[in-house]
């Protein structure tokens, strides 16, 4: 393995640690992701009614007759988030790509967790057989995948003769 | 802008689908060759020796010491929470350009094999996060504050982010950089 790539690994790590101990803190969690997470059940709360489902939200809870969901940490899309700036930020790049990586990664993270949180309301009010699968793997994978196939388009973008598999 | 490879995409999305049919066939087996290895890890540095991890029918283990009253409830967890990471590493390496190169196979064994040590890290770390912090007073008489703040923290962080990033971390290291799934350079314009 190159050097480089020793690097971008040590520092993803770093940098992973460093996020995770920072949004694991009290204060930050009380006063950052859980009122995020909060937005993330109101708006997917909206688009659930918007489809017709009747549901009430509650802090990080969505609830309806048939079905609730309570969205804890994991299921809210920080945990990509947290792996798509670790490598970001690792890989050498100017600030404002970076930037721009983070910006457009997150934003497409939590439009497809919003999509996660739906289908897994959905599924469990409908096919509640299914729910457990794709809650503890399926969708907490795509989530992931979807953030490194972001990261690797996104590293081709900003460096092509230094894209990320071959750094 | 580099185009989207839709062929590497197909390829992750058939290995993530191949992951998950080979992670809910074998979990079971999966599941209790864990329980040994960490019972018999965690025995190893216990006097008098008590730790049992019995395997249930349902896909909990229950956690069990021989010295507990045997009338109190016994704590169960769920090992296949901890190692479903094994379907983003088949994934990962199934998005290579050549995935049956020998080259990408070996490195794929080579990253599992290391896959499971973590996995049976990470079972250990869940028991004793339930001994140091969920047992009530018998965990504050037994364990220190810093003991729950580092297994606390060690199986929390695995469970949000570490388990992601060491499947990430292994495929980084041991995939193909010749094959690797790669976004197609873009052209660059020549010089006058």
């Amino acid at each position: 393995m190159q050097r480089t790539q020793v690097l971008f690994l040590v520092k993803f790590f770093v940098i992973l640690v460093g996020a995770y101990l920072l949004i694991a803190w009290n204060p930050v969690n009380d006063r950052v992701i859980v009122p995020f997470t909060q937005g993330i059940a109101t708006s997917s709360g909206a688009l659930l009614n918007a489809i017709g489902q009747q549901v009430t939200v509650s802090g990080t809870m969505i609830t309806s007759p048939r079905f609730g969901v309570n969205i804890n940490n994991g299921c809210n899309g920080v945990e990509a988030m947290l792996i798509l700036l670790a490598s970001i930020v690792a890989f050498p790049a100017s600030m404002k790509a970076r930037a721009a990586g983070l910006v457009l990664g997150a934003i497409a993270v939590q439009l497809l967790n919003a999509i996660r949180i739906i289908s897994l309301y959905l599924l469990g009010a409908y096919q509640p057989r299914l729910f457990d699968l794709f809650h503890t793997a399926v969708w907490q994978i795509v989530i992931i995948l979807a953030a490194i196939g972001f990261f690797l388009f996104w590293s081709a973008r900003v460096a092509p003769n230094r894209v990320a598999s071959r750094a | 802008m580099p185009p989207i490879e839709w062929r590497v995409a197909l390829r992750a999305f058939a290995g993530f689908v191949a992951g998950v049919v080979v992670w809910v066939m074998l979990s079971p087996l999966y599941d209790r060759m864990l329980a040994k290895g960490a019972e018999a890890t965690l025995r190893a540095f216990e006097k008098p020796k008590v730790t049992r991890l019995r395997p249930q029918a349902d896909q909990f283990t229950t956690v069990d010491r021989t010295d507990f009253d045997p009338r109190s409830k016994r704590p169960g967890i769920s090992i296949r929470d901890l190692t479903f990471n094994v379907v983003l590493l088949i994934a990962l390496f199934a998005a290579s350009k050549r995935p049956y190169s020998d080259r990408n196979i070996g490195g794929f064994l080579i990253a599992m094999a290391i896959l499971t040590i973590t996995h049976l890290l990470a079972v250990i770390t869940e028991v004793m996060s339930i001994y140091v912090g969920k047992l009530g007073m018998w965990s504050t008489v037994n364990y220190s504050d810093l003991q729950r703040n580092v297994w606390g923290v060690a199986n929390h962080s695995y469970r949000l982010v570490l388990m992601y990033a060491i499947a990430f971390a292994l495929w980084w290291i041991f995939r193909d950089p010749a094959t690797a799934p790669a976004p197609a350079k873009t052209k660059k314009k020549k010089r006058r």
